[in-house]
C-alpha cells in the first residue's frame, strides 16, 4: 500500500487533544497526521489524496483563521473543520464565510467531529474529481488550432455555419471541417456536449482566484 | 469817666439763651443723623457726607455760640470784627469734621476717644474764645482763671461723652430715632454748658473805644437771620440724610430680595426674624408663618431635626449643611444652607445671618455623573470577568476535550468486538492525566488572582468597612436595603491588603444586598458587625434574605459554583482564597433566616498559617 485512500490532518497546540483526536479518528480506519502549529503544517508536503484539516483556532504563531486565509491564497482547497475551546459568533461567521465545513466547540461530540470529517472528505473527493476532469478538458482545448478554437467559440455562442463563414471570410465547407475536427479533438459526441464542455472551461477560468 | 476796675454789669436774655440751646440740639441731631449715613457710605460718598456733616454741625455750634454771645447784654455798644467771626466758624467746622471722622471709624479705642475729645474740645474752646476776640467794645475783657479752666475741662469731658454716644448710635436700628433725639439733647445741652461757662468766665471793664476797622454791629434782624439761616441749613441737611437713608434702605432691600438665594436672619436661638422675598416666594409661606420656628416646616419631614438645629445655633460657630426644602407646589429641592453669627463686643451672638442656595440641579448632575461612573465601572468589571471567563474556558476546555474524546473512543471500542485492553488503558491513562491537569488549571487561576497585588499593610478593618459602605451607598439606595453597622471600637490592627479585603467585603455585601432585596417579607436589611475575637478581628455580614439552601451550603465556596443566572461562581471562591491567604477564615455561619457570612483575620503577632 503506497498511497492511502484518504488522510485527515490535525493542527492543535495541545498534545492531549491531538492524541485523543488521532485515537478517535484512527479507530474509524482513517489515516491521521498531527501538527502542533500552523507553520509545521505549511512546511509539510501534502499528498495528492482526498484529505481534510481539523484546525484549532487559538494557536501559537499563526492562528487557525489566518492559516485558512493563507491556504486560500496559495490555492490549496483543503476543506477545514474548526475546533475551538472558546468561540464567539463573529469568529464562527468569519470562518464559515471563508468556506469552513464545520465549526465545533470543545469539548465536542465525537459523532459531530466524525460526521464533519466524512462530509469534508466527500467534498474534497468531489472537488478532486472535478478538477481532474477539468484538467483533461483543458488539455483537449489546448490541442485545438487557433482557427478551430475561434470557430468553436462562435458555434457555442449560437452562430450558424453560414454566419461564421461570412465573419471569418472563408467558405462554409471550410467551417464545417474546422468544426468537426474540433469536436473530434474535444471528444464531444454532440453539439450540446461541446457547449457544456466550453461552459465548464469558461466557468473554471472565471472562478479561478486572481 | 467810669473807673477802670468797675466791672460792667451785664445780663442774659433768657429767650435768646433758650434759642441758642435749641440750635445746639438741632445741630447735634443733624450731626448724629449724618454720622449714620457716613458710617454706611463708602469712597467718595463718604467724603461728601463727612464734609456736609462737618459744615452742618460746625455751623450749628457756631450759631449757638454766636447766639449765646448776643444773649449776653452789656450796657455798652458791641460790634464784631467779622474776619475773626469767620475764623471762629471755620474752627467749628474743622473740629466737627474731625469728631465725625473719629466716630465713623470701625473701632474706637480709648486712645482715640482721648485724642478725639481733646481735638473736639479744643475746637469748641478755640471757636468760643476766637469768637469772643471778635468783640469790639469800649471795655477791657478779663477772664476768670477758675471758670476758664472749668470750661476747658468741661469741653474735653463733654467731647468724650459726645464721641461715645455718637459711636454707639451710628448703627441704624429701629429705636435709633428717639435715641438719637435723646443723645442730641444731651450733646446740645453739653455744648451749651461749655459755651456759657466760657462766656461767664469773661468780665468787662470800661475802656476807650476800640478800633472798629472791619467791625460790624449785629442788628435784631441780623440776629434772627443767623437763626433762620442756620435752622434752614440744618433742616435741609436732615432731610437730605433721611431721603438718602430711605433710598439706600430700598436699594439694600432690593438687593436682598433679588439675590439668587433664600436670605434670612435669625435671633441667637435660631428663630427667624427676617425672610427675604425669594424665601417667601419659594416656600409659599406668609411672613407670619415663616417667622419664629415656622421655617422648620419647610424641611423634609426626615430632616426636621429641630434639636440638631437648636444645637447648631447654640454652638455658635458658622455652619453649613444640605437639606431638602419644600417648594410652594410641594416638590422638594436640595439646598445648601450656610449661616454665620454676628457677635457683639462681649462676644455674644446678637444675630444669625444666612442664605439657602438651591443646589438641586447641581446635585442631580453630580448624581448622574456618579451613576455614569458606576455604570462604567460595572461594565469594565463585566468585561474583565468576560475575559477571565474566556481564559478559564480555554484553559479548562483543552483537557476536557481530550477527556471527552478519549472517553468516546473507549466507548466506541468497547462496542466493537475487536477491542484490546492496551489501547483502552492508554486512553484511560490520558483521561486521568487530563483530569488532574484541569484541576491544576483552576488552582493556577486562583493563584493568579491571589498574586495580583501582594500589598500588605497594617490596617484598621473598621476603616475598610466604612470605605466599602461609602462605595456601595448607591447600591443600598437603589435596592432600598437599609444598613445597620455595629463596629467595635479600638480593634487591633491587622496586616492585610486593603484592596483585597475591600474586594471580599464588597463581594459579601453585594451578595447580601441581592439576597435581602429578593425577599418580599419584612424590611430588607443588612447588618455589618466587627468585633474582637481570640487572636484578631472578626467581621460579619448578615442579610434578611432567604438564606442558603441546605443542599448548597457545602458547595458555596467552590469555584464556578453559582446560584445566579449571570454569575460565574468565582466571587465567594476568590474571597475564600483571599481570606485564607491572610491567615484567616471565611465561613457561612448561618444559612437559615438570611445568610450570615463571617471572616476572621489574625492580628499582628498572631501566627500566620
Amino acid at each position: 500500500m503506497s498511497e492511502p485512500e484518504s488522510i485527515v490532518f490535525v493542527v492543535d497546540d495541545d498534545p492531549s487533544v491531538r492524541s485523543a483526536i488521532k485515537r478517535l479518528i484512527g479507530s474509524m480506519g482513517l489515516q491521521v497526521e498531527l501538527f502542533g502549529a500552523a507553520q509545521e503544517f505549511l512546511a509539510s508536503k501534502l499528498p495528492n489524496v482526498p484529505s481534510c484539516l481539523v484546525l484549532d483556532i487559538r494557536l501559537p504563531g499563526i492562528s487557525g483563521l489566518s492559516l485558512q486565509r493563507q491556504l486560500a491564497k496559495a490555492n490549496i482547497h483543503i476543506p477545514i473543520i474548526f475546533i475551538t475551546a472558546h468561540g464567539d459568533i463573529p469568529m464562527t461567521v468569519r470562518a464559515m464565510k471563508a468556506g469552513a465545513v464545520e465549526f465545533l466547540t470543545k469539548p465536542f461530540r465525537d459523532q459531530d467531529l466524525l460526521d464533519a470529517i466524512q462530509m469534508a472528505l466527500e467534498r474534497d473527493r468531489t472537488r478532486r474529481r472535478q478538477d481532474a476532469e477539468l484538467a483533461v478538458l483543458h488539455e483537449r482545448f489546448k490541442s485545438l488550432s487557433p482557427r478551430e478554437s475561434e470557430v468553436i467559440g462562435m458555434v457555442v455562442s449560437g452562430m450558424l455555419n453560414k454566419q461564421i463563414a461570412a465573419q471569418t471570410g472563408t467558405a462554409e465547407n471550410t467551417v464545417k471541417v474546422h468544426r468537426s475536427r474540433a469536436m473530434e479533438k474535444m471528444q464531444a459526441n454532440s453539439l450540446a456536449e461541446l457547449v457544456k464542455m466550453i461552459q465548464r472551461l469558461q466557468g473554471s477560468s472565471r472562478n479561478e482566484p486572481p | 469817666m467810669i473807673s477802670a476796675d468797675s466791672v460792667l454789669s451785664g445780663s442774659f436774655d433768657y429767650g435768646e439763651v433758650a434759642r441758642s440751646v435749641l440750635i445746639a440740639i438741632v445741630a447735634s441731631y443733624a450731626a448724629l443723623d449724618f454720622l449714620g449715613r457716613l458710617t454706611s457710605a463708602r469712597g467718595r460718598t463718604r467724603l461728601a457726607w463727612l464734609s456736609g456733616g462737618a459744615i452742618a454741625m460746625g455751623l450749628g455750634i457756631w450759631a449757638m455760640h454766636f447766639k449765646g454771645m448776643l444773649a449776653r447784654r452789656l450796657p455798652i455798644p458791641v460790634e464784631y470784627h467779622w474776619p475773626t467771626v469767620l475764623a471762629s466758624l471755620l474752627v467749628a467746622i474743622l473740629a466737627s469734621g474731625v469728631a465725625l471722622y473719629i466716630a465713623s471709624r470701625q473701632k474706637m479705642a480709648p486712645v482715640e476717644v482721648l485724642t478725639g475729645s481733646v481735638i473736639l474740645g479744643g475746637g469748641l474752646l478755640g471757636m468760643h474764645y476766637i469768637g469772643m476776640a471778635a468783640m469790639r467794645l469800649p471795655a477791657i475783657t478779663h477772664f476768670s482763671p477758675v471758670l476758664v479752666t472749668c470750661s476747658i475741662l468741661l469741653a474735653i469731658l463733654f467731647s468724650a461723652i459726645t464721641l461715645r454716644l455718637a459711636f454707639r448710635l451710628r448703627e441704624e436700628t429701629r429705636w435709633s430715632g428717639p435715641r438719637r433725639l435723646a443723645s442730641a439733647t444731651v450733646i446740645g445741652v453739653a455744648v451749651s454748658a461749655i459755651h456759657y461757662t466760657g462766656l461767664t468766665a469773661a468780665s468787662f471793664t470800661p475802656a476807650p473805644p476800640p478800633n472798629l476797622f472791619h467791625a460790624v454791629s449785629i442788628s435784631t434782624l441780623g440776629n434772627n437771620g443767623i437763626v433762620i439761616a442756620t435752622l434752614t441749613v440744618l433742616a435741609a441737611a436732615i432731610a437730605t440724610s433721611s431721603v438718602d437713608r430711605i433710598q439706600s434702605e430700598e436699594r439694600l432691600l432690593l438687593v436682598i430680595d433679588t439675590l439668587p438665594a433664600l436670605v434670612w436672619s435669625k435671633s441667637p436661638d435660631g428663630s427667624a426674624d427676617f425672610l427675604n422675598q425669594r424665601f417667601l416666594e419659594y416656600t409659599g409661606l406668609s411672613v407670619e408663618e415663616g417667622l419664629g420656628w415656622g421655617w422648620m416646616k419647610e424641611f423634609h419631614p426626615e430632616e426636621r431635626a429641630e434639636e440638631e438645629w437648636r444645637a447648631a445655633f447654640a454652638a455658635g460657630k458658622p455652619f453649613e449643611r444640605e437639606a431638602q426644602l419644600r417648594r410652594a407646589d410641594g416638590a422638594y429641592r436640595r439646598f445648601l444652607l450656610r449661616a454665620v453669627p454676628l457677635r457683639d463686643k462681649q462676644g455674644n451672638i446678637s444675630k444669625w445671618y444666612g442664605t439657602s442656595t438651591d443646589i438641586e440641579d447641581l446635585k442631580r448632575a453630580e448624581d448622574e455623573l456618579r451613576q455614569a461612573q458606576e455604570d462604567l465601572a460595572r461594565v469594565t468589571r463585566v468585561v474583565a470577568m468576560g475575559e477571565l471567563a474566556s481564559a478559564i474556558a480555554h484553559e479548562v476546555n483543552q483537557p476536557l476535550t481530550a477527556i471527552v474524546t478519549n472517553g468516546n473512543f473507549c466507548l466506541r471500542r468497547l462496542d466493537s468486538a475487536t477491542w484490546k485492553p492496551d489501547e483502552l488503558r492508554a486512553a484511560i491513562e490520558e483521561i486521568v492525566n487530563d483530569g488532574t491537569r484541569a484541576s491544576a488549571v483552576i488552582s493556577r487561576i486562583r493563584g493568579l488572582l491571589m498574586k495580583a497585588s501582594p500589598n500588605r499593610t497594617e490596617l484598621d478593618i473598621n476603616r475598610i468597612i466604612q470605605d466599602v459602605n461609602i462605595l456601595l451607598r448607591n447600591e443600598f439606595t437603589r435596592n432600598r436595603v437599609s444598613l445597620r453597622i455595629e463596629l467595635e471600637s479600638d480593634l487591633p490592627h491587622v496586616p492585610g491588603d486593603p484592596v483585597q479585603l475591600q474586594q471580599v467585603l464588597i463581594n459579601l455585601v453585594m451578595n447580601a444586598i441581592e439576597a435581602a432585596s429578593s425577599t418580599t417579607n419584612g424590611r430588607p436589611e443588612i447588618l455589618i458587625r466587627s468585633a474582637r475575637n481570640r487572636d484578631g478581628v472578626l467581621v460579619q455580614v448578615q442579610d434578611s434574605g432567604p438564606g442558603v439552601e441546605p443542599a448548597l451550603v457545602d458547595r458555596i465556596f467552590e469555584p464556578f459554583f453559582t446560584t445566579k443566572p449571570k454569575g460565574i461562581g468565582m466571587g465567594l471562591s476568590i474571597s475564600y482564597s483571599i481570606i485564607e491567604s491572610h491567615g484567616g477564615q471565611l465561613s457561612l455561619e448561618s444559612a437559615s433566616h438570611g445568610a450570615l457570612f463571617q471572616f476572621t483575620l489574625p492580628a499582628n503577632g498572631a501566627v500566620l498559617s
